[in-house]
Formats: structure tokens, sequence, C-alpha cells
């Protein structure tokens, strides 16, 4: 919190700073323009006017108000603590002269607690035309309105449960692959197990391979029990490994 | 004679990837999605890919891998992979997978080493006289997509053999109740800079899909 009011501090110094060049600047402008209206050249005002809204002031200050740290200036409000009719010097001489008593007539001009004209012309006409409208047909409308919000609401809603449906039985039926079974395939794949042994029978529709060879195959590669043959499907990879080294001696 | 001849044509293939024109690196994920959400996916890659007007492309493949094994060894030391389109007529594909490298955890896909090579249907009469015999044999089912220069495909995994459930059918149970889902980049020495796409893309599908680098060494293990 604290931290927060130093921030604003040091950023309404800023503020004021600007606005002080600024002020300065419109001065000397207005001074310039009554004072040597008779010799000024356009380009001459153009630069001086150029100076004003360039990053020396008007920019600047843009600037500033855009970078706002913390609760931008905007959002906060400004009270009015004291009036009072009578006449201020203190004001009079912090204002340069220009607002002598702080009262009831001058606060919501420069408070703003009034809005702006131009807004207030709009908001007198809508207030207008609310008025002029007869009771029974602005609660037709009403109910209307209300009649059609609440049927948007309801099926905003009743898609919302569907999608969580969908959503929770889509998380209920995870399972679409098995490890196991990945396994299985790429060893039966690469080392053919639980395909070895399997020969079809002698005769059979042979598809690419000649009968003649089939149960020499079959024979020479059918061990006696289940367990030897997992085990002699290591061995075969590392033979395999050693026959690649001699056939591809350049490898890698 | 034999082996002068091997010299010859590895010379002629090193002078060939020095030119770094051989696109030999695989960059690869992988990963799987439930039959029942396949569908989603799929939907979700028409949307992703290239081949938007043209829908997805099917494939069905029928994979064999042959092992070349040294006399007297269990053990196979050289894997071979015979691939052939059922519902195509196109060339036979030859294929070497080497070793792969998962790297660490900067790498965002696995790299091994690939190389293709179109065949005529006698390759596997070819690769029998030279001794390699059949290892395991599968088909695969599915569809494929094309992003740029990486290659999706989601396709089912059916082991051969068994009692055709359909006369002119060989293949009658899947190898499990997902699909198989590869996003993949073959691409010259050097090109690292793929993978981060790759990876970028496997960030759209998630969390359909996770594709992830899939070490099989360590497959190797899990019963």
């Amino acid at each position: 919190m604290q931290r927060e009011e130093k921030q604003r501090e040091s950023m309404l110094d800023a503020l004021q700073t600007r606005l002080n060049d600024l002020k300065v600047a419109i001065g000397a402008m207005i001074h310039k323009i009554e004072t040597e209206y008779e010799t000024i050249n356009w380009p001459t005002f153009l630069d001086n006017f150029a100076l004003i809204s360039s990053h020396a002031s008007l920019t600047g200050l843009t600037k500033i108000l855009s970078h706002e740290m913390g609760t931008p200036l905007r959002n906060l409000t400004v009270l009015p603590l004291m009036l009072s009719p009578e006449r201020d010097e203190a004001l009079m001489q912090l204002t340069e002269g220009r607002i002598a008593v702080f009262s009831h007539d001058m606060v919501p001009d420069y408070l703003r607690t009034k809005p702006e004209p131009t807004a207030e012309q709009r908001m007198l006409q809508h207030e207008q035309k609310a008025n002029s409208l007869i009771a029974e047909t602005a609660i037709k409308q009403v109910a209307q309105y209300t009649k059609i919000v609440s049927h948007v609401f309801d099926s905003v809603s009743k898609a919302r449960e569907e999608w969580e449906v969908e959503s929770s039985t889509r998380s209920g039926i995870q399972q679409t692959s098995s490890m196991t079974d990945t396994h299985t395939l790429v060893s039966a794949i690469g080392m053919g197990k639980g395909l070895k042994g399997i020969m079809p029978p002698v005769g059979g529709p042979a598809g690419m391979i000649p009968p003649s060879i089939r149960p020499q195959a079959s024979m020479s590669s059918v061990s006696p029990s289940g367990t030897s043959q997992i085990g002699k499907a290591p061995s075969a990879i590392k033979t395999n490994i050693k026959s690649a080294n001699q056939i591809h001696p350049y490898g890698r | 004679m034999a082996t002068g001849n091997i010299t010859s044509a590895i010379d002629s293939l090193s002078a060939a990837i020095h030119c770094n024109i051989i696109p030999q690196h695989e960059y690869l994920l992988q990963g799987s999605i439930l039959d029942s959400q396949v569908e989603h996916l799929l939907h979700r890659l028409k949307g992703l890919c290239d081949n938007v007007d043209a829908g997805p492309e099917p494939f069905h493949d029928h994979e064999v891998c042959f092992s070349l094994r040294a006399p007297n060894q269990a053990t196979p030391t050289l894997l071979l992979r015979v691939r052939k389109a059922n519902d195509v007529d196109a060339p036979y594909q030859l294929r070497y997978i080497g070793q792969q490298e998962v790297g660490d955890r900067t790498r965002p896909t696995l790299v091994r080493n690939s190389l293709d090579i179109a065949c005529t249907s006698t390759v596997v009469e070819y690769l029998q006289e030279l001794g390699c015999r059949i290892d395991f044999e599968y088909t695969n089912r599915g569809y494929m997509f094309r992003k740029g220069r990486m290659k999706i495909t989601v396709s089912k995994i059916f082991k051969m053999g068994g009692i055709p459930t359909k006369p002119g059918e060989t293949y009658t149970e899947a190898i499990s109740q997902s699909y198989l889902v590869e996003l993949s980049v073959l691409a010259p020495t050097g090109q690292d800079g793929i993978g981060k796409d790759m990876m970028m893309f496997a960030e759209q599908l998630k969390p359909l899909v996770q594709l992830e680098k899939i070490d099989y060494k360590r497959l190797g293990n899990i019963p």
C-alpha cells in the first residue's frame, strides 16, 4: 500500500512538472502573439507550436499517463472536503488569480463532478425517451428480453453439460494401447518370438515357400521346451551383431 | 573365387556409401494400438498424412525371415528377410536389418542399418541354396501412410500355419489383440535431424499410441 502511494506521489510530481512546462510554453506563445504579432512570421510560430506538442510537454505527458503504475488515475476519486463562500487568498495565489472562491458553484466544473455537457445532453435524451414509454409496453419488453436471455442461458448450460459428459467419458476410455501388446508384436517381428516352430502343414497353401524346405527348417528351429527358446532369442541377436560387423567393416 | 566376388561387391558398395547416396539407416519408432481403437488412429492419420485424397494405402505382406548358420552352430549368424506382397503384383523384397542402436536419452529414435533390394521370386530358392533356413514367418496386413519422408504403417501380424478358416487362407491366428504401429524413415548417414521430426509426429499421435524406441535385447527377458 505504501509503495503504491509513493509511486502515485512520484507520478503526480512528474505530471506536475510536465504540466508546468506546458503552461510556461503556452504562456510564452501567448505572450509572443500579443507582443510580436507584427513581426512574427508563420514558420517561427509553427516552430514554437511544434516545440509544445513535441516530446517536451504534450507527448511526455501522455507517456507518463500511459505508463501509469499501480492504480490508474482515472479510477481515483477527488472529493471536495471543504467548501466555503469566503474568498481564499491562498487559493488565489496558487491559481495565479484565476480562482478566488472554492464554492459550490465552482466545484462541479473544476472537479468534474458534473458530466461533460455533451454527455449530459445525451443522458437527458435517453431519460426523456425512457420516460415517454408507457409502463405496460416497458414491462412487456422487459419480459421479452428476460425470456430471450434465459433461453440463451439454457442452451449454453445445456451445451456445457453435454460437453462435460463427453469429456468425462473420453477420459474413461483412455486405454487405447497396451505396452504388453507392443512388446509382443515387436519381439514377434524382430526375433520371431511366438512365430517360430509354427509351420504350415506340408503341401498346404504354402505362399512363397517351396514345401521341400519347410520340414527341415521347422525341425531345426523348434526347440524342445519354450523356455530354452526364450533364452535363445537374445543370443541370436548378439551373433547377428557380430556378423553385421564382418559384412560392413566401414560401419559408421 | 567366391570371396573375390564379395570383396569387389563390398568395394563398390562402400564407394556408394562413401558418396552418401544410399539410404542405409532406418530411424524407427514402434508402438501398438488395440483393435477396438484402430479406427480412431486411422482417422487421425488420414488427417495428418500426405495421402489425404487417396486415403490409406492397404497392404498385405508375407514376410519370411531366413537365417544363415555357421556349420555345427545352433545360433544363426545372419538374418535376412524376404517380403512378398499378397495383394498386388510386386517384386519380392530382400531385406537386411543390422544391429539396432538404442542410444541414450538424447537420441529420439532407434537407428539401425537397413538395406532393401528388390528381387525376383527365385530369391527364396537362391537363399536356400546358400544354406539359409527359414527361421520364422508371418503375414502382415494393414495400412500405410506417408508424411514427407516418414512412413507410417498400421498393421496386424498373423501367425502362419494352423488350420485355415477359409479355403485359400493360410493364417488363422493374430499375434495379439493389437495392431502394430511403426513410424520409420530411411535416410543416408548423417541425417540425425529427422529424428526430431519423427518425435514431433509421434507426439501428435498421443495418447492414442505411444510410439517409442523399443530395445529388442531387453525384450528377450520379458516372458
